[in-house]
């Protein structure tokens, strides 16, 4: 269980947070939500480890954590444009991190990831040569053979195409169900958002808009915000839907 | 798509003509030279000069002393550059360092060797401080020193500029996966620098292997390659097929240079995007760091501030009482005006035409269909690898009958072909960046090619004009080694007049033209910054 208590950050006079507070339980998927620049990236950020707060504290598992250093919090990240080393071939890219480890991961454990993640027939080939899919799914196996107590996940589906979105979608949950692992998304698309997580974090100009799951999102949005911004275009989406296919798909 | 038309044609023509004429034919000329004697041809040249112990040992020397000075420059503008991009250094030191490094590129050569000389000779600041000499400066140790001095901007500005476009978050990431700080430097600095810091070293040494200025300064008795071409040529016995072998010889590690340096672009990778992310503060690195680079800049400092002190005091060392005499008297002497003003000429005129057919070649290469493009690459490519002096010394050759020896204008077409590599590159890069279908677009709206290029093109291009003409107005005030062989009586330029002046031994009218010279370019460098970001600002405000 993570929990955010009064969470504010501000660079000189400029306040990016205001006063967060929010209970993340183990084994959800939250997903934070807003427009460009509303301060989801530094909240992930300070979940992190790599932005400190200005104020607030975060409480992990009972301990505060506030004050300890990215490596000591032991959580961990998968970048929007997955961050693979490109001199490495797909499975030292996995591996990379295992070298540093004290307790070693058998090589049964590591393949149990990569069949999960049906990375086999990817293995040797180069960052390069890899699908934006394959290459997330990499970026992903590489996170999960560390073991992270928390995984965060940048736009995770952004740089993916279509059909590839779905797919993803529905591995990511079954990660955190497979794992129990607490998983915190950061998106700007609120389709996204709300068909892939438990509950979703709207903020908007730095402050919390609303925190629910997606039916309490849907069917009571807390504040114009959410119902213009959010709600909207999902109303727009549905009906461009209807359109195609007729309200009987509905 | 666009099509070839007759424009094109017209405009190709001459450039082809340019390269023809100031680029393969005297290379070729000058290579024949090399396996003749008389009517007959022969190895017998070269087999001479192999024989000869004084140029197999300034050849061995140039690679003694080109190796260590590279080894030194890419460490210690690795170093640098890593301060520049991977350290939370302060802002303004990081300014200092640009600037303080990058400073000495405004000088020519040989007046780096001259500064050495007051700084670390018997009579130098330094020694004057110390109370003895810290080492001989004449021969080995100055040459080193020199060529660290020249080089260091030249590698330094390469891996700043490389480091730039490393992905900062692949540190994250090392982080995030427990690296140790080695591991983390290999993975994520070191192997996607390899390319670029073997380029660096490179490119370093063909610099100092075939650079004349700083051995013709402080070379004393340590005889390099440079230095004996300039004997063959210009000494007091003329050997010419001596000259053309030695400079044949001298393009072989040119050659094989730019031959390597091509392999090593395997080893550079791109990164889709250089991720921006919040560098992680570290107080002993950074401050490290901060001491580093300000130790450096202040070396450089204190070697060319002598450049300063030496013109102003009465009669250095005994009396630093300040005086404008030699200043003065620089510039009353009717001799040493009139040579500046060549320079001036010289370089203006260079940048001028420079620009032209560069921007000319670029635009043909990268923006139309034309038959033969791709030719333009390739005298790049040899101009590129070519050292000035070879080129000099083969336009000496090629020339000597002609009405053209002696002219302001085989000066400005050698120093046009020896720079053309780098402006050719700028605006080639920002030629291809601009949207392929702009030429299409306007032909449909009725322009003419030519009048795209000049209503579309060349708008969209200008800063980068602007910074083409500093690069070649700058090396055309600098340059010694390419014009060494070229000027004479009536065009000498400041850069080989002071070369004569070291004869007489009048080294504070070396360093007050010296002064001209930095202060000419750095109003030239500065005027041409400022044009180019006022303009860029001005184009982001209304956006």
């Amino acid at each position: 269980m993570l929990v955010l208590k009064n969470i504010s950050k501000s660079y000189k006079d400029k306040e990016v947070l205001v006063d967060i507070n929010i209970t993340i339980e183990s084994g959800e998927i939250i997903s934070l939500l807003g427009p460009s620049g509303c301060g989801k990236t530094t909240l992930l950020n300070i979940i992190l480890g790599l932005t400190e707060q200005t104020a607030g504290q975060l409480i992990y598992n009972g301990q505060d954590i506030s004050k300890n250093t990215m490596q000591e919090r032991g959580f961990n990240i998968v970048f929007q444009d997955f961050a693979l080393f490109p001199h490495l071939n797909a499975y030292d890219n996995i591996v990379y991190g295992l070298k540093n480890k004290s307790v070693q991961m058998s090589k049964e454990e590591v393949q149990e990831y990569i069949d999960f993640l049906e990375l086999t027939p990817h293995l040797h080939k180069k960052i390069h040569e890899l699908s934006g899919g394959q290459k997330q799914r990499v970026s992903i196996a590489r996170t999960l053979v560390m073991q992270p107590k928390i995984l965060l996940l940048d736009e995770p589906l952004s740089a993916l195409d279509g059909v590839i979105k779905e797919s993803i979608k529905e591995r990511i949950k079954l990660i955190a169900r497979e794992f129990n692992l607490t998983t915190i998304i950061v998106t700007h698309d609120p389709e996204e958002a709300l068909t892939l997580s438990d509950k979703v974090l709207i903020i908007n100009e730095g402050t919390v808009a609303q925190f629910g799951t997606p039916q309490e999102i849907v069917s009571a949005p807390k504040n114009q915000f959410v119902e213009d911004f959010i709600l909207r275009q999902l109303h727009i989406k549905r009906h461009n839907i209807y359109q195609l296919f007729g309200e009987t798909y509905a | 798509m666009l099509k070839t038309n007759k424009m094109m044609k017209i405009i190709f023509l001459p450039i082809l003509l340019f390269f023809l004429f100031f680029l393969i034919v005297p290379l070729l000329y000058m290579f024949w030279q090399s396996i003749k004697i008389g009517n007959i041809i022969t190895i017998q040249n070269y087999l001479d000069a192999l024989k000869n112990i004084e140029i197999r040992r300034s050849f061995l020397n140039s690679f003694k002393v080109s190796f260590a000075a590279s080894v030194f420059t890419t460490i210690l503008a690795f170093l640098l550059a890593y301060a520049i991009h991977f350290t939370t250094m302060h802002r303004h030191t990081k300014k200092l360092v640009h600037i303080g490094i990058t400073l000495p590129m405004l000088l020519p050569t040989i007046t780096y060797g001259f500064v050495l000389i007051y700084t670390f000779g018997n009579q130098g600041i330094l020694t004057k401080l110390i109370g003895q000499p810290l080492f001989t400066v004449y021969g080995y140790n100055g040459l080193v020193i020199g060529y660290v001095l020249y080089t260091l901007p030249v590698a330094f500005i390469l891996m700043q500029n490389s480091m730039q476009y490393i992905d900062k978050r692949f540190l994250l990431v090392s982080m995030l996966m427990h690296d140790r700080p080695l591991r983390r430097f290999y993975h994520t600095v070191f192997r996607p620098m390899l390319g670029t810091i073997g380029g660096a070293f490179i490119l370093t040494f063909i610099l100092s292997f075939t650079d004349f200025g700083i051995p013709a300064s402080v070379g004393g008795n340590y005889r390099v390659i440079a230095t004996e071409l300039y004997q063959a040529m210009l000494g007091s016995i003329v050997h010419f097929e001596r000259g053309a072998v030695i400079s044949v010889l001298m393009l072989v590690p040119a050659v094989i240079g730019v031959a390597m340096l091509t392999i090593l672009e395997r080893f550079n990778f791109q990164y889709k995007q250089a991720g921006q992310s919040e560098l992680v503060k570290h107080r002993l690195r950074d401050g490290l760091f901060t001491a580093y680079s300000i130790v450096c800049v202040v070396v450089v400092f204190i070697i060319f501030s002598t450049m300063f002190i030496v013109p102003f005091t009465k009669g250095y060392p005994y009396d630093f009482s300040f005086t404008l005499e030699h200043v003065q008297n620089v510039l009353s002497e009717q001799d040493l005006t009139k040579v500046y003003v060549n320079s001036l000429i010289v370089a203006v005129l260079t940048a001028v035409l420079g620009v032209v057919i560069t921007f000319l070649s670029a635009l043909l290469n990268a923006r139309t269909p034309l038959k033969g493009r791709k030719s333009l690459d390739l005298a790049s490519m040899i101009t590129n690898t070519v050292p000035g002096m070879v080129l000099g010394l083969s336009y000496l050759f090629f020339f000597n009958g002609s009405s053209l020896k002696g002219t302001f204008l085989i000066i400005i077409a050698c120093n046009i072909v020896h720079f053309f590599t780098t402006p050719y590159l700028m605006a080639k890069n920002s030629l291809q960046k601009m949207d392929p279908t702009w030429e299409v677009t306007a032909e449909l709206l009725r322009d003419s090619w030519l009048k795209t290029v000049i209503r579309i093109i060349l708008p969209n291009i200008r800063p980068t004009i602007y910074q083409m003409f500093s690069y070649y107005f700058l090396n055309a005030m600098v340059t010694v080694s390419g014009v060494i062989f070229l000027v004479s009586t009536k065009t000498m330029l400041v850069s080989t007049r002071i070369k004569e002046l070291q004869h007489f031994a009048k080294y504070t009218d070396i360093f007050v033209l010296s002064i001209f010279i930095l202060c000419t370019n750095l109003i030239v460098k500065l005027g041409c910054d400022y044009i180019t970001t006022h303009k860029e600002k001005v184009k982001e405000m209304s956006k």
